[in-house]
Protein backbone atom coordinates (compact mmCIF):
# COMPACT_ATOMS: atom_id res chain seq x y z
CA UNK A 1 0.00 0.00 0.00
CA UNK A 2 0.72 3.80 -0.78
CA UNK A 3 1.88 5.87 1.72
CA UNK A 4 3.50 8.89 2.33
CA UNK A 5 0.60 11.37 0.45
CA UNK A 6 1.07 13.95 2.99
CA UNK A 7 2.85 16.35 0.59
CA UNK A 8 0.36 15.89 -2.42
CA UNK A 9 -2.12 17.96 -3.21
CA UNK A 10 -5.37 17.79 -1.42
CA UNK A 11 -8.28 16.81 -4.08
CA UNK A 12 -11.34 16.88 -1.45
CA UNK A 13 -11.51 19.08 1.20
CA UNK A 14 -14.40 18.89 4.00
CA UNK A 15 -14.71 21.70 6.91
CA UNK A 16 -17.27 21.25 9.71
CA UNK A 17 -19.86 19.21 8.01
CA UNK A 18 -22.96 19.19 9.42
CA UNK A 19 -26.06 17.42 8.67
CA UNK A 20 -29.52 16.14 9.84
CA UNK A 21 -32.37 14.60 9.28
CA UNK A 22 -35.37 16.08 11.59
CA UNK A 23 -33.61 15.41 15.15
CA UNK A 24 -31.21 12.96 14.39
CA UNK A 25 -27.72 14.74 14.06
CA UNK A 26 -25.87 12.48 11.40
CA UNK A 27 -22.86 14.61 10.98
CA UNK A 28 -21.31 16.78 13.35
CA UNK A 29 -18.94 18.88 12.04
CA UNK A 30 -16.83 16.14 10.17
CA UNK A 31 -13.19 17.70 8.70
CA UNK A 32 -12.06 15.36 5.80
CA UNK A 33 -8.68 15.64 3.38
CA UNK A 34 -8.05 13.27 0.39
CA UNK A 35 -4.69 13.58 -0.84
CA UNK A 36 -3.96 12.95 -4.81
CA UNK A 37 -4.06 9.19 -5.27
CA UNK A 38 -4.92 8.64 -1.97
CA UNK A 39 -7.48 5.25 -1.05
CA UNK A 40 -9.16 6.51 2.19
CA UNK A 41 -11.62 4.35 3.66
CA UNK A 42 -14.45 5.40 5.79
CA UNK A 43 -15.67 3.01 8.76
CA UNK A 44 -18.57 3.74 10.95
CA UNK A 45 -21.70 2.21 11.99
CA UNK A 46 -24.30 1.69 10.10
CA UNK A 47 -26.52 4.98 10.47
CA UNK A 48 -23.38 6.25 11.57
CA UNK A 49 -23.42 8.71 8.38
CA UNK A 50 -21.03 7.69 5.79
CA UNK A 51 -23.36 7.22 2.42
CA UNK A 52 -24.35 10.56 3.60
CA UNK A 53 -21.04 11.89 3.52
CA UNK A 54 -20.00 10.74 -0.19
CA UNK A 55 -23.69 11.99 -1.18
CA UNK A 56 -22.53 15.59 0.34
CA UNK A 57 -19.73 15.08 -1.89
CA UNK A 58 -21.03 14.48 -5.42
CA UNK A 59 -24.18 17.03 -4.39
CA UNK A 60 -26.85 14.18 -4.63
CA UNK A 61 -27.40 15.89 -0.91
CA UNK A 62 -27.32 19.38 0.26
CA UNK A 63 -25.19 20.06 3.53
CA UNK A 64 -26.76 21.85 6.63
CA UNK A 65 -23.28 23.97 7.29
CA UNK A 66 -19.95 23.93 6.78
CA UNK A 67 -17.89 23.28 3.52
CA UNK A 68 -16.97 20.82 0.93
CA UNK A 69 -14.26 21.65 -1.62
CA UNK A 70 -13.60 19.60 -4.73
CA UNK A 71 -10.34 20.35 -6.94
CA UNK A 72 -10.53 23.40 -4.47
CA UNK A 73 -14.48 24.68 -5.56
CA UNK A 74 -17.15 24.56 -3.31
CA UNK A 75 -19.62 22.10 -3.92
CA UNK A 76 -22.26 24.19 -1.90
CA UNK A 77 -21.89 27.16 -4.21
CA UNK A 78 -22.10 24.93 -7.70
CA UNK A 79 -24.97 25.82 -9.83
CA UNK A 80 -26.45 22.20 -11.49
CA UNK A 81 -24.33 22.82 -14.41
CA UNK A 82 -21.49 23.05 -12.49
CA UNK A 83 -22.00 20.04 -10.34
CA UNK A 84 -22.56 18.30 -13.91
CA UNK A 85 -19.08 19.53 -14.92
CA UNK A 86 -17.62 18.01 -11.31
CA UNK A 87 -19.66 14.65 -11.60
CA UNK A 88 -17.18 14.09 -15.07
CA UNK A 89 -14.12 13.96 -12.61
CA UNK A 90 -15.79 12.42 -9.47
CA UNK A 91 -17.26 8.69 -9.83
CA UNK A 92 -19.52 7.51 -7.65
CA UNK A 93 -20.27 3.92 -7.22
CA UNK A 94 -23.76 2.71 -5.49
CA UNK A 95 -24.00 0.40 -3.12
CA UNK A 96 -26.58 -1.15 -5.16
CA UNK A 97 -25.01 -0.77 -8.43
CA UNK A 98 -27.99 1.42 -9.52
CA UNK A 99 -27.34 -0.23 -13.60
CA UNK A 100 -30.57 0.31 -15.54
CA UNK A 101 -32.19 -2.47 -15.58
CA UNK A 102 -33.96 -1.96 -19.13
CA UNK A 103 -30.68 -1.39 -20.51
CA UNK A 104 -28.08 -3.31 -21.77
CA UNK A 105 -24.60 -3.07 -20.79
CA UNK A 106 -23.48 -1.57 -23.77
CA UNK A 107 -26.34 0.89 -23.03
CA UNK A 108 -25.52 1.39 -19.33
CA UNK A 109 -22.19 2.16 -19.94
CA UNK A 110 -22.91 4.81 -22.76
CA UNK A 111 -25.63 6.50 -20.81
CA UNK A 112 -23.30 8.91 -19.27
CA UNK A 113 -20.57 9.50 -22.07
CA UNK A 114 -24.05 10.45 -24.17
CA UNK A 115 -24.82 12.98 -21.35
CA UNK A 116 -21.95 14.39 -20.32
CA UNK A 117 -19.82 14.40 -24.02
CA UNK A 118 -22.90 15.14 -26.44
CA UNK A 119 -20.59 15.96 -29.39
CA UNK A 120 -18.95 12.09 -29.49
CA UNK A 121 -18.69 9.89 -32.06
CA UNK A 122 -20.17 6.55 -32.53
CA UNK A 123 -16.20 4.58 -33.14
CA UNK A 124 -15.06 6.73 -29.94
CA UNK A 125 -18.02 5.68 -27.58
CA UNK A 126 -17.40 1.88 -28.95
CA UNK A 127 -13.72 2.40 -27.90
CA UNK A 128 -14.13 3.88 -24.49
CA UNK A 129 -16.97 1.26 -23.64
CA UNK A 130 -14.76 -1.40 -24.53
CA UNK A 131 -11.96 -0.16 -22.74
CA UNK A 132 -13.90 0.04 -19.67
CA UNK A 133 -14.75 -3.11 -19.82
CA UNK A 134 -12.09 -4.97 -20.67
CA UNK A 135 -10.34 -3.14 -17.78
CA UNK A 136 -13.04 -4.86 -15.09
CA UNK A 137 -12.67 -8.07 -17.04
CA UNK A 138 -16.27 -8.67 -18.48
CA UNK A 139 -16.06 -7.43 -22.34
CA UNK A 140 -18.25 -10.27 -23.73
CA UNK A 141 -20.88 -8.95 -21.04
CA UNK A 142 -21.56 -5.84 -23.49
CA UNK A 143 -25.13 -7.42 -25.11
CA UNK A 144 -26.54 -8.99 -21.61
CA UNK A 145 -29.08 -6.80 -19.75
CA UNK A 146 -27.98 -6.09 -16.03
CA UNK A 147 -30.77 -8.95 -14.69
CA UNK A 148 -28.97 -11.58 -16.55
CA UNK A 149 -25.08 -11.26 -14.53
CA UNK A 150 -24.28 -12.33 -11.53
CA UNK A 151 -24.09 -10.18 -8.01
CA UNK A 152 -19.91 -9.40 -8.16
CA UNK A 153 -20.41 -9.25 -12.56
CA UNK A 154 -22.72 -6.50 -11.36
CA UNK A 155 -20.91 -4.93 -9.38
CA UNK A 156 -17.98 -5.16 -11.86
CA UNK A 157 -20.29 -3.65 -14.90
CA UNK A 158 -21.28 -0.41 -12.40
CA UNK A 159 -17.62 -0.32 -11.96
CA UNK A 160 -16.81 -0.09 -15.27
CA UNK A 161 -19.83 2.69 -16.11
CA UNK A 162 -18.29 4.83 -12.75
CA UNK A 163 -15.23 4.54 -14.93
CA UNK A 164 -15.56 5.12 -18.07
CA UNK A 165 -16.00 8.93 -17.80
CA UNK A 166 -11.91 8.34 -16.40
CA UNK A 167 -13.03 10.41 -13.23
CA UNK A 168 -10.36 11.79 -10.80
CA UNK A 169 -11.65 10.57 -8.06
CA UNK A 170 -14.11 7.88 -6.98
CA UNK A 171 -16.26 7.68 -4.30
CA UNK A 172 -17.38 3.98 -3.10
CA UNK A 173 -20.85 3.35 -1.32
CA UNK A 174 -19.99 -0.14 0.20
CA UNK A 175 -18.94 -1.82 -2.62
CA UNK A 176 -17.94 -5.00 -1.38
CA UNK A 177 -21.89 -5.26 0.64
CA UNK A 178 -23.85 -8.58 -0.51
CA UNK A 179 -20.75 -10.15 -1.95
CA UNK A 180 -19.09 -13.90 -1.32
CA UNK A 181 -15.69 -13.19 0.59
CA UNK A 182 -14.37 -14.43 -2.89
CA UNK A 183 -15.84 -11.78 -5.07
CA UNK A 184 -15.20 -9.23 -2.67
CA UNK A 185 -11.81 -10.01 -2.52
CA UNK A 186 -11.39 -9.63 -6.41
CA UNK A 187 -13.20 -6.56 -6.26
CA UNK A 188 -11.01 -5.02 -3.28
CA UNK A 189 -7.94 -6.13 -5.91
CA UNK A 190 -9.76 -4.45 -9.05
CA UNK A 191 -10.33 -1.13 -6.73
CA UNK A 192 -6.33 -1.01 -6.08
CA UNK A 193 -5.75 -2.32 -9.50
CA UNK A 194 -7.81 0.92 -10.86
CA UNK A 195 -6.03 3.46 -8.88
CA UNK A 196 -2.90 2.38 -9.45
CA UNK A 197 -3.72 1.98 -13.41
CA UNK A 198 -5.80 5.58 -13.70
CA UNK A 199 -4.23 7.19 -10.70
CA UNK A 200 -7.50 8.00 -9.24
CA UNK A 201 -7.91 9.47 -5.53
CA UNK A 202 -10.74 7.51 -3.62
CA UNK A 203 -13.59 7.84 -0.45
CA UNK A 204 -14.52 4.26 0.47
CA UNK A 205 -17.67 3.34 2.54
CA UNK A 206 -16.86 -0.01 3.74
CA UNK A 207 -17.69 -2.28 6.83
CA UNK A 208 -15.88 -5.22 5.27
CA UNK A 209 -12.45 -5.38 7.25
CA UNK A 210 -10.50 -7.53 4.64
CA UNK A 211 -11.77 -4.86 1.78
CA UNK A 212 -10.10 -2.18 4.26
CA UNK A 213 -6.84 -3.97 4.50
CA UNK A 214 -6.79 -4.29 0.62
CA UNK A 215 -8.03 -1.15 -0.69
CA UNK A 216 -6.73 1.83 2.44
CA UNK A 217 -3.96 3.79 2.25
CA UNK A 218 -5.65 5.73 5.37
CA UNK A 219 -8.61 4.94 7.44
CA UNK A 220 -11.16 7.52 8.85
CA UNK A 221 -13.26 6.32 11.91
CA UNK A 222 -16.31 7.93 11.71
CA UNK A 223 -18.41 7.91 15.04
CA UNK A 224 -20.54 10.66 17.06
CA UNK A 225 -20.95 12.33 13.02
CA UNK A 226 -16.92 13.32 13.64
CA UNK A 227 -13.74 11.84 12.38
CA UNK A 228 -13.20 10.13 15.86
CA UNK A 229 -9.70 8.58 14.56
CA UNK A 230 -7.22 8.54 11.98
CA UNK A 231 -4.15 6.23 10.44
CA UNK A 232 -3.30 3.29 8.56
CA UNK A 233 -5.01 -0.14 8.98
CA UNK A 234 -1.97 -1.44 10.95
CA UNK A 235 -2.14 1.65 13.64
CA UNK A 236 -5.88 1.27 14.14
CA UNK A 237 -6.24 -2.18 14.41
CA UNK A 238 -3.23 -1.91 17.47
CA UNK A 239 -5.44 0.55 19.35
CA UNK A 240 -6.05 0.34 22.69
CA UNK A 241 -9.36 2.64 22.40
CA UNK A 242 -12.59 0.45 23.04
CA UNK A 243 -14.67 2.61 20.32
CA UNK A 244 -12.13 1.62 17.88
CA UNK A 245 -10.82 -2.27 18.29
CA UNK A 246 -14.58 -3.36 18.92
CA UNK A 247 -14.76 -2.72 14.58
CA UNK A 248 -11.07 -4.47 14.20
CA UNK A 249 -12.29 -7.51 16.88
CA UNK B 1 -57.11 9.68 13.94
CA UNK B 2 -59.27 11.62 11.96
CA UNK B 3 -57.52 14.63 11.75
CA UNK B 4 -54.33 12.80 10.89
CA UNK B 5 -55.71 11.64 7.78
CA UNK B 6 -57.16 15.11 6.75
CA UNK B 7 -53.82 16.54 7.52
CA UNK B 8 -52.10 13.70 5.29
CA UNK B 9 -54.56 14.43 3.00
CA UNK B 10 -53.26 17.95 2.67
CA UNK B 11 -50.26 17.23 2.35
CA UNK B 12 -49.92 15.03 -0.18
CA UNK B 13 -52.45 17.90 -2.19
CA UNK B 14 -49.53 20.08 -1.40
CA UNK B 15 -46.92 18.05 -2.77
CA UNK B 16 -48.50 16.96 -5.74
CA UNK B 17 -49.45 20.67 -6.77
CA UNK B 18 -45.96 21.40 -6.21
CA UNK B 19 -44.36 18.52 -7.91
CA UNK B 20 -46.72 20.19 -11.17
CA UNK B 21 -45.52 22.89 -10.80
CA UNK B 22 -42.23 21.87 -11.18
CA UNK B 23 -43.17 19.43 -13.80
CA UNK B 24 -44.24 23.11 -16.05
CA UNK B 25 -41.28 24.79 -14.56
CA UNK B 26 -39.09 21.92 -16.08
CA UNK B 27 -41.27 21.04 -18.73
CA UNK B 28 -41.07 23.76 -21.13
CA UNK B 29 -36.95 24.54 -20.49
CA UNK B 30 -34.60 23.01 -22.76
CA UNK B 31 -32.76 21.02 -23.40
CA UNK B 32 -35.92 18.31 -24.62
CA UNK B 33 -35.69 14.69 -24.26
CA UNK B 34 -37.09 13.98 -27.52
CA UNK B 35 -35.59 10.44 -27.93
CA UNK B 36 -36.99 9.04 -24.57
CA UNK B 37 -40.79 11.29 -24.86
CA UNK B 38 -41.08 9.54 -28.09
CA UNK B 39 -39.94 5.87 -26.37
CA UNK B 40 -42.37 6.33 -23.64
CA UNK B 41 -45.45 7.23 -26.10
CA UNK B 42 -44.68 3.93 -27.80
CA UNK B 43 -44.51 2.14 -24.39
CA UNK B 44 -47.82 4.11 -23.21
CA UNK B 45 -49.37 3.36 -26.96
CA UNK B 46 -47.99 -0.26 -27.45
CA UNK B 47 -48.72 -1.17 -23.78
CA UNK B 48 -52.76 0.10 -23.68
CA UNK B 49 -53.39 -0.41 -27.28
CA UNK B 50 -55.18 -4.05 -26.97
CA UNK B 51 -56.74 -3.34 -24.00
CA UNK B 52 -58.37 0.03 -24.84
CA UNK B 53 -58.77 -1.61 -28.54
CA UNK B 54 -61.16 -5.06 -27.04
CA UNK B 55 -62.68 -2.71 -24.37
CA UNK B 56 -63.99 -0.11 -26.62
CA UNK B 57 -65.41 -2.60 -29.23
CA UNK B 58 -67.49 -4.53 -26.09
CA UNK B 59 -68.82 -1.31 -24.46
CA UNK B 60 -70.15 -0.03 -27.84
CA UNK B 61 -71.57 -3.69 -28.41
CA UNK B 62 -72.92 -3.62 -24.52
CA UNK B 63 -74.29 -0.73 -24.86
CA UNK B 64 -76.32 -0.72 -27.76
CA UNK B 65 -77.60 -4.04 -27.05
CA UNK B 66 -78.51 -2.65 -23.65
CA UNK B 67 -79.75 0.07 -24.89
CA UNK B 68 -82.01 -1.48 -27.42
CA UNK B 69 -85.45 -2.90 -25.68
CA UNK B 70 -85.81 1.14 -24.53
CA UNK B 71 -85.72 2.77 -27.48
CA UNK B 72 -87.94 -0.02 -28.60
CA UNK B 73 -90.26 0.66 -26.21
CA UNK B 74 -90.37 4.10 -27.13
CA UNK B 75 -90.85 3.14 -30.56
CA UNK B 76 -87.59 5.29 -31.03
CA UNK B 77 -85.14 2.36 -32.45
CA UNK B 78 -84.41 4.50 -35.51
CA UNK B 79 -82.51 6.74 -32.73
CA UNK B 80 -80.63 4.09 -31.42
CA UNK B 81 -77.63 4.74 -33.54
CA UNK B 82 -77.35 8.50 -32.77
CA UNK B 83 -77.77 8.49 -29.26
CA UNK B 84 -75.68 5.16 -28.55
CA UNK B 85 -72.92 7.23 -30.42
CA UNK B 86 -73.59 10.53 -28.36
CA UNK B 87 -73.18 8.83 -25.22
CA UNK B 88 -70.29 6.84 -26.35
CA UNK B 89 -68.14 9.66 -27.80
CA UNK B 90 -69.31 12.12 -25.04
CA UNK B 91 -68.64 10.42 -21.91
CA UNK B 92 -68.86 6.27 -22.25
CA UNK B 93 -65.40 5.94 -24.01
CA UNK B 94 -63.34 8.66 -22.36
CA UNK B 95 -63.82 7.76 -19.44
CA UNK B 96 -63.66 3.63 -19.80
CA UNK B 97 -60.33 4.28 -21.64
CA UNK B 98 -59.19 6.66 -19.07
CA UNK B 99 -59.89 4.12 -15.89
CA UNK B 100 -57.78 1.49 -18.26
CA UNK B 101 -55.02 3.77 -18.98
CA UNK B 102 -55.21 4.46 -14.82
CA UNK B 103 -54.13 1.07 -14.28
CA UNK B 104 -52.14 -0.05 -16.74
CA UNK B 105 -49.93 3.19 -16.85
CA UNK B 106 -50.17 5.02 -13.32
CA UNK B 107 -49.27 1.22 -11.86
CA UNK B 108 -46.39 0.55 -15.00
CA UNK B 109 -45.07 4.26 -14.41
CA UNK B 110 -45.07 4.47 -10.60
CA UNK B 111 -43.75 0.56 -10.42
CA UNK B 112 -41.30 1.78 -12.83
CA UNK B 113 -39.85 4.78 -11.29
CA UNK B 114 -40.36 3.35 -7.89
CA UNK B 115 -38.02 0.51 -8.20
CA UNK B 116 -35.68 2.88 -9.95
CA UNK B 117 -35.54 5.27 -6.70
CA UNK B 118 -34.96 2.18 -4.48
CA UNK B 119 -32.29 0.79 -6.68
CA UNK B 120 -31.21 4.37 -6.77
CA UNK B 121 -30.95 4.28 -10.37
CA UNK B 122 -32.55 7.82 -9.80
CA UNK B 123 -29.52 9.20 -8.48
CA UNK B 124 -27.07 7.20 -10.63
CA UNK B 125 -28.83 9.33 -13.36
CA UNK B 126 -28.30 12.15 -11.71
CA UNK B 127 -24.55 11.65 -11.26
CA UNK B 128 -24.78 11.23 -15.11
CA UNK B 129 -25.15 14.31 -16.15
CA UNK B 130 -29.19 13.83 -16.16
CA UNK B 131 -31.51 15.70 -14.82
CA UNK B 132 -33.81 12.93 -13.50
CA UNK B 133 -36.87 14.58 -13.73
CA UNK B 134 -36.79 15.95 -17.06
CA UNK B 135 -35.97 12.22 -18.30
CA UNK B 136 -38.16 10.09 -16.89
CA UNK B 137 -40.93 12.33 -15.35
CA UNK B 138 -41.32 15.08 -18.28
CA UNK B 139 -41.60 12.73 -20.81
CA UNK B 140 -43.70 10.25 -19.10
CA UNK B 141 -46.26 13.03 -18.77
CA UNK B 142 -46.19 14.73 -22.12
CA UNK B 143 -46.26 11.28 -23.78
CA UNK B 144 -49.54 10.25 -21.43
CA UNK B 145 -51.07 13.99 -22.81
CA UNK B 146 -50.48 12.87 -26.17
CA UNK B 147 -51.57 8.98 -26.26
CA UNK B 148 -54.76 9.87 -24.37
CA UNK B 149 -56.15 11.61 -26.67
CA UNK B 150 -55.40 9.34 -29.52
CA UNK B 151 -56.13 6.33 -27.80
CA UNK B 152 -59.82 7.48 -27.18
CA UNK B 153 -60.10 8.38 -30.61
CA UNK B 154 -59.20 4.74 -31.57
CA UNK B 155 -61.44 3.21 -29.10
CA UNK B 156 -64.30 5.61 -30.09
CA UNK B 157 -63.98 4.17 -33.39
CA UNK B 158 -64.06 1.00 -32.48
CA UNK B 159 -66.62 1.22 -29.69
CA UNK B 160 -68.74 2.22 -33.07
CA UNK B 161 -68.07 -0.39 -35.06
CA UNK B 162 -69.05 -2.49 -31.99
CA UNK B 163 -72.85 -0.48 -32.03
CA UNK B 164 -72.58 -1.16 -35.30
CA UNK B 165 -72.93 -4.58 -34.96
CA UNK B 166 -75.37 -4.39 -31.76
CA UNK B 167 -77.40 -2.65 -34.23
CA UNK B 168 -77.63 -5.02 -37.06
CA UNK B 169 -77.88 -7.89 -34.23
CA UNK B 170 -81.70 -7.22 -33.84
CA UNK B 171 -82.15 -5.32 -37.42
CA UNK B 172 -80.86 -4.77 -40.53
CA UNK B 173 -79.04 -1.05 -40.66
CA UNK B 174 -76.63 -0.71 -43.48
CA UNK B 175 -73.03 0.92 -42.38
CA UNK B 176 -73.73 3.58 -44.68
CA UNK B 177 -76.85 4.38 -42.73
CA UNK B 178 -75.81 3.25 -39.57
CA UNK B 179 -72.88 6.36 -40.31
CA UNK B 180 -75.33 8.88 -41.75
CA UNK B 181 -77.28 8.48 -38.73
CA UNK B 182 -74.31 8.85 -36.27
CA UNK B 183 -72.54 12.08 -37.84
CA UNK B 184 -76.44 13.48 -38.10
CA UNK B 185 -76.19 13.50 -34.45
CA UNK B 186 -72.62 13.81 -33.66
CA UNK B 187 -71.33 17.20 -33.49
CA UNK B 188 -67.62 18.90 -33.51
CA UNK B 189 -69.29 19.88 -29.69
CA UNK B 190 -69.28 16.41 -28.64
CA UNK B 191 -65.87 15.42 -30.12
CA UNK B 192 -64.00 18.21 -28.93
CA UNK B 193 -65.06 18.17 -24.99
CA UNK B 194 -64.25 14.12 -24.75
CA UNK B 195 -60.48 15.22 -27.06
CA UNK B 196 -59.76 18.25 -24.33
CA UNK B 197 -60.81 16.46 -21.32
CA UNK B 198 -58.59 13.20 -22.55
CA UNK B 199 -55.35 15.32 -22.63
CA UNK B 200 -56.14 16.66 -18.84
CA UNK B 201 -57.07 12.55 -18.06
CA UNK B 202 -53.37 11.87 -19.40
CA UNK B 203 -51.85 14.75 -17.74
CA UNK B 204 -53.24 13.24 -14.50
CA UNK B 205 -52.76 9.87 -14.74
CA UNK B 206 -48.95 10.27 -16.50
CA UNK B 207 -48.02 12.75 -13.40
CA UNK B 208 -50.04 11.09 -10.10
CA UNK B 209 -47.94 7.79 -11.54
CA UNK B 210 -44.72 9.63 -11.90
CA UNK B 211 -45.64 11.56 -8.15
CA UNK B 212 -45.96 8.15 -6.61
CA UNK B 213 -43.01 6.46 -8.50
CA UNK B 214 -40.49 8.92 -7.64
CA UNK B 215 -41.22 9.48 -3.75
CA UNK B 216 -41.53 5.90 -2.74
CA UNK B 217 -40.09 4.98 -0.16
CA UNK B 218 -39.51 1.93 2.18
CA UNK B 219 -37.90 -0.32 -0.72
CA UNK B 220 -39.69 -3.05 -1.98
CA UNK B 221 -42.93 -3.10 -0.17
CA UNK B 222 -42.88 0.49 -1.03
CA UNK B 223 -42.19 0.13 -4.79
CA UNK B 224 -45.93 -1.80 -4.47
CA UNK B 225 -47.58 0.66 -2.61
CA UNK B 226 -46.31 3.26 -5.13
CA UNK B 227 -47.83 1.64 -8.14
CA UNK B 228 -51.22 0.83 -5.77
CA UNK B 229 -51.66 4.22 -4.71
CA UNK B 230 -50.49 5.59 -8.04
CA UNK B 231 -53.84 3.77 -9.32
CA UNK B 232 -56.13 4.68 -6.66
CA UNK B 233 -55.20 8.38 -7.23
CA UNK B 234 -55.40 8.56 -10.81
CA UNK B 235 -59.50 6.86 -10.81
CA UNK B 236 -60.53 9.66 -8.18
CA UNK B 237 -59.00 11.94 -10.27
CA UNK B 238 -60.18 10.91 -13.09
CA UNK B 239 -63.60 11.22 -12.31
CA UNK B 240 -63.10 14.60 -10.54
CA UNK B 241 -61.82 15.79 -14.15
CA UNK B 242 -64.75 14.28 -15.82
CA UNK B 243 -67.28 15.78 -13.23
CA UNK B 244 -65.76 19.65 -13.62
CA UNK B 245 -65.91 19.05 -17.68
CA UNK B 246 -69.11 18.07 -17.83
CA UNK B 247 -69.44 21.42 -15.76
CA UNK B 248 -67.65 23.49 -17.72
CA UNK B 249 -69.25 22.02 -21.17
CA UNK B 250 -72.66 22.94 -19.68
CA UNK B 251 -71.78 26.38 -18.31
CA UNK B 252 -70.59 27.33 -21.97
CA UNK B 253 -72.70 25.02 -23.68
CA UNK B 254 -70.78 23.07 -25.61
CA UNK B 255 -73.47 20.18 -26.82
Amino acid sequence: MRTGTKDLPSVICIEGLKKSFGKNNVLNGLNLDLKEGENVVVLGKSGSGKSVLIKCIIGLMDLDSGNIQVFGEDVPRFSPSDLDKMRTKVGFLFQSNALYDSMTVRENLEFPLRRHWIKITKKEIDDMVTEALTSVGLAETIDMMPSELSGGMKKRIALARTLILKPKIILYDEPTTGLDPITAKEISKLMVEIQKKYNTSSIIISHDLNCVKITSNRIIMLIDGICYATGTYAELSMSTDERIKQFFD
Amino acid sequence: MKSTAVRLFLVETGNLYRFAVRFFREGFKPHYEISEFIRQCFYIGNRTLPLVAITGFIIGLVITIQSHPSMEAFGAESWLPSVVSVSLVREIVPVITALICAGKIGSGIGAELGSMKVTEQIDAMEVSGTNPFKYLVVTRVFAAMLMLPLLIILSDTIALYGAYLGVNMKQVVSFHLFTNQIFEKLTFGDVLPSIAKAVFFGFAIGLIGCYKGYHTKNGTQGVGMAANSAVVAAIFVVFIIDLVAAQIADIFHIT
